[in-house]
This record gives C-alpha cells, structure tokens and sequence, in this order.
C-alpha cells in the first residue's frame, strides 16, 4: 500500500472507474470478526462481546446540538465537481453511471452535478406506473443534449410490468435517443439490473473506497469552525482522534481503520456510525475526571464499538433473508410496494419488516424502509454467504 | 479332543477384565457415533452454502471411522489375530452370511461404499426408483429420504447395486428447477418466451449466476414451455417453481394467451391410464 502523505491523497473524493475500485485494507478480517462476533453472541449471549476499556453507562448520546456541530451533514458537492471533471474526459459516451452502496451518496452527488451545470433531472415514475408497465413516462422524454437521473433505483420494480419502463429508458439511453445522461445508481440496483437489463460498456464510476487515515482526516475537518474533538476508543480507552499532529500517527489511525474495513470504506456509511455511535461522557464522570484530564481538551469524545449492535443473527429465516435483499435491490420500498416484488403476501411481509425495524435491522427514510446504516456490513456478509446477489463494491 | 483345543484357541481367554474392556468399547462407540452424528447435523442444518453440505457428507465418514476403529481394537481383544484364525472366522461369518444375511450385509457393505463414494450425502435432493426428497440421514444400511410430502422413506443402500441413483445438487447449491407451461399453438412464441425469460428473472428466489433458458417444444395439442433456473437455496425448489408458474399464468393470462387444453378422447384415456 503506497504512503498517503499529501492533503490531496487524503481526500475522500476520488472519483475512479468501478474496476479500479478496491475494498479497504483489513476489510477481510473484518468480516472474519463479524462472523467469530455472530458466533460467540449466538453461543454465549450478547453478554460474551468483548471487553470495554469504557463501559456504555459511563456516557451518553449527544445532543442534536452537539451533533449537528461535531458531525453535520455530509457535503457532497466535491465529489459533484470530482465527477465532473471525470465526465469531461467521457463526453463522447452516451450514458454514464455513478454507482454508490446505500447511504453512499449518488443521488446527492449526480443532483448536485445536475444542478451546478444547469442539467434537467428527469422526473421518476410513480410506483402505480411502474406496477402497470406504463411507458408513458418514457415516451415523454425528449432529445436533450445533457440529462441526469439522480436514483435509477426509483425507475424500476423487480417484477414483469416493473422492468419494462427502465429497460426502454437504457435502450433509448445508451442508443443516444436521448442526448447524453448521467445517472446515479445504487450498487444493488446496478448489479442486478446488470443481469436483467444489461448494462455491459457502460462507463460506471464511483468513490474509492476510504483508508483508517482519510476518515482520520475528513472526521477532524468535519466540525462546523474547523475545531477538532478529542476522540476515545471505548474499546481501547485509545486517542483516535485529536486536535494537532497526532492524527498523523499510525497507531491513532488503527481504530478508525477498523472503521473503514467494517463500511468497506463507504464514507456514506462510515459518517453514519461517526454520528450515531459518538458519546460524551455523563456530567458525574466528566467531574470525577476533571482533574485527571485537566490537560486535556474540554470537548472529550467517545467512540462506541462499531460491531456492538443492529448485528443480523445467522440463524435468520428465509422470509426476512429475500425481503433485505429485496429491499437492497430497490434502494428501499414503501410498505405498499412490498408484495408488488415478494412471493408473499402484503400482510406476510409486512410482519417480516416490523420484526426487522423492531431490532433495528431497517430504517425509514421518506416512507422507504431500507436497511439502516449501522446494519448493512452484517446484512451484506449474510446475502453473501447464502449465495444471493450482492453488489459490486 | 484335539479339535476342541483348536477351537479354544480361536478365541483368547475372556476374562472379567477382557469384558469390561468390550463394554467400555461398545459403550465408547455408541456414545461417539450418536454424539459425533447429532452435533454434525445439528451443525451442518445451520449452516448454508457449500459449507453445509460439507459438514453434512462428514457424517457417515465420521461413523465409518469410529467403528472401524473399534473393530480394530476389540478383534483382537476376542481373537488371536493369527492369518488361521482370520480365515476360520471369515469362513464362518461368510457362511452364516450366505445362508441368512446376505441382504442384510449386502445394504451394510453398500452403505461403506456410499460413504467413499459419495453418491448421495445428507442435505442431496435424490431421485430412487419413485422417491424423490432430501436426504437427511445416510444410516449403516438404510439412507434415509423425507419427501415433499414430508414421508421419511427408509431406502437400503443395496439399491446402490443396480439402482439409478438421480442427484440434483450432487453436494453443492445449485439445483436446476423446471417450471412448465402448456399453450395453445396459436400465440406468438418470441414475444412468450421473453415474458417468461423476464419472469425468471424477477423471481426473489432466482441464483444470479447460473443460466436462465427457456424452452418450447411443439406437440399435438400446442406448445410445451419450459423454464430451467436455479434457486438461490435447494431447498426453496418448490417455492421457486411455484413462483414462476404462479407469475408465468399472470403474464400469460394477460396477454390473452390460452392454455392448452387436452381434446375430450385424450383427456378421457389419460384418465384411464390413471385408473
């Protein structure tokens, strides 16, 4: 692995070619932690986890203030002006796909483009077009010179009528009927549109994937005034990150390193887990403390294990199996889609997604229910190892 | 009386002690083979992908070794292991065998062959004669099958002698399911065979990577459609086929292409035939 030294090195906006995309470093032996984690859990309880330098007690979730301060909204728009200067050197194709994971970005990014450059976002069919193959939606579409779709996950439902519209938008799309596109894609749509559709010479992009030091770097200039917050391992009672030079060093970077094999390096995900699982410590340990760490920053921060919980269990059934990936393929689903792309009943299905939302597996965003951020590592090994379709990145 | 002595010395002195010895060595062997037999299926069923069916062949390798093993340190134990007291006991037991068991060892020798040989292994979907299931236990000289219809059928490994043994899955994941449609000749086939190519592949239960192919076949009475597609898991095949003919009637049914239906005479003879 070559030395990350420069500040451009350590950006996370590297916009490559799909092939050239590779998963962090560590990233097996994460999953290999997971699976020793699912099973140790299984055996012995959730009570068998390892041991915690700082126990969960002794802190507490921030307030949406703090938050909002030390891990505000992900700004995308430097990955928009890194696609586009990749799609100056591409203007002779006629359609182009940024591919990213769920919670990865590409509708921001591919809207953010679109807008920057004054570029038409073609609206999205509704879910009752989709269900009765109308092409209306389609035809409609005009000869632009630049167009954009930001989510093609919302083009299409996996069943017969479904699969019409978005298969004449990419044959229209890729035989240049419409002008030249770009259009944003979740990974799981992609691939398995790959198969059903055909996406083959297609140029797809998408960020390269993040190093322990490049999340050290991007969390530390995540604060709204550029303070940097003095964090904590909870596992390792280990600085992992602080304010200065130290983020430079190796050792600092071995927990968040953790991070990034855990996400697959997706920065989407990994500001997920930033957010959700930072604590401080509570007022009665911050006073008890205050003389050791007088030294030390005010703003004292905690990171949670990222493996301790919404973890799948390996014993999960069949019924609740198909419905994550169903879920994955469609970059989410209203309640009233499900049965519309399952072999199941609505009612069997929904019983299927409340026990999911119930432990946390999935979460709603816009009435979609798609597997949550600190979820999808653990959601994705499962799909993989029963042998189902999984994304490329 | 000198027969007699040969006779005693076939066998070694059978001491209290010798006898606890065997005891211990009985009761060791069916400790070991029930518990190495339950925890290895225990595991193996919550297991999935290749992995299971892995752990699932370990089963009758693991019983054959265990009792090979015993074997080998109670022979002795009883016999004096000389090549005359080999032979007589072999002739003896080949005797005995000939004259009564000879089924019986026949289904024992078969089932050490099926544990070498592989020819069908714990979680395998197998055809036999009539029975088709999973098979979910291989016994000493039955291998145990539980249909569809969730009868456990006891098949003795003797049929491994003369009998066609069909395995879909042959100890991997991949299994080839085959989902029919019968329509009537008047309907144009290029347009059925892609709505039926697109069915397959918006199944929930499709595997990915192996090929989707859709066949038709002319006959008398119209046309025989076939989808050939793997599911993810073996055992979501009836799910999987009943999926794709659920979805393939929907699809055909709105595109208003009839099914075909038999003529009067040949429904009235298929029914004798039954009969």
């Amino acid at each position: 692995m070559a030395q990350r030294s420069t500040k451009a090195d350590l950006s996370p906006w590297d916009v490559v070619a799909l092939e050239t995309f590779c998963t962090p470093e560590r990233t097996q032996s994460s999953q290999w932690r997971r699976s020793w984690r699912a099973a140790t859990s299984w055996m012995g309880g959730k009570g068998a986890s390892e041991r915690q330098a700082k126990q969960e007690h002794e802190l507490r979730a921030l307030p949406e203030v703090k938050l909002a301060h030390w891990a505000p909204e992900i700004d995308w728009s430097p990955a928009a002006s890194a696609l586009g200067e990749i799609l100056e050197c591409h203007e002779e194709a006629p359609v182009v796909l940024f591919i990213s994971p769920p919670h990865g970005g590409h509708r921001e990014v591919v809207s953010q483009w679109a807008e920057h450059q004054g570029v038409d976002c073609l609206p999205a069919p509704t879910v009752g077009e989709l269900a009765e193959g109308s092409l209306e939606w389609v035809e409609c579409l005009a000869l632009q010179h630049r167009w954009a779709v930001p989510a093609l996950e919302r083009h299409f439902l996996r069943n017969t009528q479904g699969l019409q519209g978005v298969r004449e938008l990419l044959e229209r799309a890729l035989s240049s009927r419409l002008g030249q596109g770009v259009i944003g894609c979740d990974s799981w749509t992609y691939a398995y549109l790959k198969h059903a559709v055909g996406l083959e010479g297609v140029p797809v992009f998408v960020l390269q994937a993040l190093e322990g030091e490049q999340l050290a770097h991007y969390f530390a200039h995540l604060p709204k005034g550029g303070d940097c917050p003095t964090v904590y391992s909870t596992r390792t009672g280990k600085k992992i990150l602080s304010n200065g030079g130290e983020n430079q060093q190796k050792d600092v970077h071995k927990e968040l390193q953790r991070l990034a094999a855990h996400c697959r390096g997706h920065l989407g995900i990994a500001w997920h887990y930033w957010r959700e699982r930072l604590r401080e410590p509570t007022e009665s340990d911050a006073a008890d403390r205050s003389s050791e760490r007088s030294q030390a920053s005010p703003e004292s921060l905690w990171l949670l294990d990222v493996l301790a919980e919404a973890e799948l269990p390996e014993d999960t059934g069949d019924v609740a199996t198909l419905l994550l990936h169903t879920l994955l393929i469609h970059g989410g689903l209203e309640d009233h889609a499900l049965d519309l792309v399952l072999p199941f009943s609505n009612h069997e299905a929904l019983n299927a997604r409340l026990s999911l939302a119930r432990q946390g597996i999935l979460s709603c965003h816009q009435q979609r229910w798609q597997v949550a951020p600190l979820s999808y590592a653990s959601v994705r090994q499962l799909l993989e190892s029963r042998h189902y379709l999984v994304d490329p990145l | 009386m000198d027969e007699q002595m040969q006779y005693a010395k076939l066998f070694n002195d059978i001491d209290s002690q010798a006898l606890i010895t065997l005891g211990v060595i009985l009761a060791s062997t069916i400790l070991l083979t029930f518990a190495s037999q339950h925890m290895l299926t225990w595991l193996a069923n919550r297991l999935h992908g290749p992995i299971r069916f892995r752990v699932f062949a370990l089963v009758p390798l693991t019983r054959l070794v265990i009792l090979i093993t015993a074997l080998a340190i109670a022979v002795p134990i009883v016999i004096e292991p000389s090549l005359r007291n080999m032979v007589t006991l072999l002739g003896a037991i080949g005797l005995a065998i000939g004259f009564a068991l000879k089924e019986y060892v026949s289904s024992l020798i078969a089932g050490v062959v099926s544990a070498v040989e592989l020819p069908y292994r714990p979680g395998d979907w197998v055809k036999i004669d009539d029975t088709y299931g999973e098979v979910k236990h291989v016994g000493m000289r039955t291998v145990s099958v539980q249909t569809p219809d969730d009868d456990l059928v006891a098949v003795p490994h003797l049929k491994l002698w003369d009998t066609a043994i069909y395995n879909a899955n042959n100890g991997g994941v991949s299994l080839q399911c085959v989902a029919s449609f019968y329509l009537q000749p008047e309907h144009e086939a290029g347009w059925v065979r892609k709505a039926l190519r697109d069915v397959a592949l918006t199944s929930a239960y499709l595997k990915f990577d192996k090929p989707i192919i859709v066949i038709a076949e002319e006959k008398p009475w119209g046309t025989h459609y076939r989808i050939r597609a793997y599911p993810v898991d073996p055992r979501q095949q009836f799910l999987f086929i009943t999926d794709l003919t659920v979805r393939g009637k929907q699809v055909l049914s709105a595109a208003g292409v009839m099914p075909a239906l038999l003529p009067p005479d040949a429904a009235l003879d298929s029914q004798g035939t039954a009969g």
